[in-house]
């Protein structure tokens, strides 16, 4: 198995502001302290997503994480690195998460 | 990550939406109110307390619901209010708060902000000092609403304003509602409900309904504003569809009761007793509403066939 690319090996923590619900089987994330209008919208976390999201604890890097979803998920490295890219950027741009340092 | 306005894949019975009138407290008598027969010492002393409020509302997580209405009475008026909201707020309920608006101060607008409600109802009943007194039958309440309105515009809050049109404050209704409208000109996020409904008192009395306009006078109303107009002809014009409360919709007393809807009491789940996903998925659909559609009728009605 080739290495990841260097961005998983940053940190990701969750902000505070967003809490995740379970709801009709689908993974959301609420905005607490901020309006619904102020980030438009409910989000919703396909499988990988809401995996993603249980997982980032602000201290496991990133290159942890995918490497375990690629035993847990029937997807190819290749693939898993462009979705966990392209929800990363979204979460980073709702403010959902924050980079974290590894000694925070 | 998909943002989304609403949820799309809900079944048709989901517990998504709850109206909980966490108290029938109040530091009004407003003359048409349902509640107030209960705000009394004896009643108020059965309201559920802080401990179960927040055990059932972490029930109501786990099952999924995600909307939810704190009405009262005047939610404000419980002493453990802000308990009760942060935890919903922090549990990830979108929090809708139903107030009168007097018991709003600076501090409360500002914790009301720091953790933002989806939206807060306030009722208007008037758009003077003497007709809104009238109603609500409380000293000063005019002049508290107000300056609770112009606290929550200042913070950017969602405001629904909210009129019962009735024999004392129907000549104040269409001023009432340009005010709204200039509010939202004015770049504030307020919207306006007219509401025409008088229910029967909680204790069956329906005194209320004395106060209530007539057809002809609600017409009359309506007709003297567009919007007003055109949303009296659509509530006419539609049919009547069979009442889906209990599908998706549900409703909890002060006293721990899962019902129908707030105005249909006839039966109740004792939160006190069951749990939440008991009550609504075993007991809520045999809960008798005169407006539901009768599951029987359609087994006695033939096929259609046209000719």
């Amino acid at each position: 198995m080739t290495a990841l690319v260097n961005w998983t090996d940053k940190i990701y923590a969750k902000n505070s502001d967003f809490v995740q619900r379970e709801v009709a089987g689908e993974c959301i994330l609420i905005p607490v302290r901020r309006q619904l209008t102020d980030v438009n919208s409910l989000y919703v976390l396909n499988e990988t997503g809401a995996a993603l999201w249980r997982r980032m604890d602000g201290k496991t890097p990133l290159q942890a994480i995918t490497l375990d979803f690629l035993n847990e998920f029937d997807v190819t490295q290749t693939q898993l690195e462009k979705d966990v890219a392209s929800l990363i950027e979204d979460l980073l741009s709702i403010h959902a998460i924050r980079e974290a340092s590894p000694e925070s | 990550m998909i943002a989304s306005d609403r949820l799309t894949s809900i079944p048709e019975r989901y517990p998504l939406v709850c109206q909980w009138e966490i108290t029938c407290r109040c530091n009004l008598r407003c003359v048409m109110c349902y509640t107030d027969c209960f705000n009394r010492p004896e009643k108020i002393r059965e309201e559920l307390t802080t401990t179960e409020i927040l055990r059932i509302m972490d029930e109501l997580a786990e099952a999924g619901c995600i909307e939810l209405a704190l009405t009262g009475g005047e939610p404000l008026a419980r002493s453990d209010f802000f308990d009760i909201y942060e935890h919903a707020k922090t549990g990830g309920f979108l929090v809708t708060l139903l107030t009168n608006g007097t018991l709003i101060t600076e501090e409360i607008a500002d914790r009301l902000a720091a953790l933002p409600p989806h939206r807060i109802e306030i009722s208007l009943h008037g758009i003077t000092a003497h007709t809104f007194e009238q109603v609500t039958q409380g000293s000063g309440s005019f002049a508290r609403c107000m300056r609770a309105i112009g606290l929550l515009c200042d913070r950017k809050l969602p405001l629904l304003l909210k009129t019962t049109a009735m024999t004392v404050n129907r000549d104040e209704v269409l001023t009432i509602k340009r005010y709204v409208n200039g509010l939202h000109e004015s770049g504030h996020r307020v919207g306006y409900k007219l509401g025409e409904e008088m229910r029967l008192t909680l204790d069956g009395s329906d005194a209320p309904g004395l106060l209530a306009l007539s057809d002809e006078e609600l017409e009359d109303l309506n007709r003297q504003d567009a919007e007003l107009w055109t949303e009296a002809c659509r509530n006419q014009t539609s049919e009547a569809k069979p009442c889906t409360s209990g599908q998706q919709r549900f409703h909890i007393d002060a006293y721990g009761q899962l019902q129908l809807c707030s105005g249909n009491r006839r039966r109740g789940y004792d939160l006190r007793r069951g749990s939440f996903k008991e009550g609504f998925y075993q007991h809520l659909p045999a809960f008798p509403c005169p407006a539901k559609a009768d599951p029987q009728a359609a087994l006695l009605q033939p096929s259609a066939s046209h000719a």
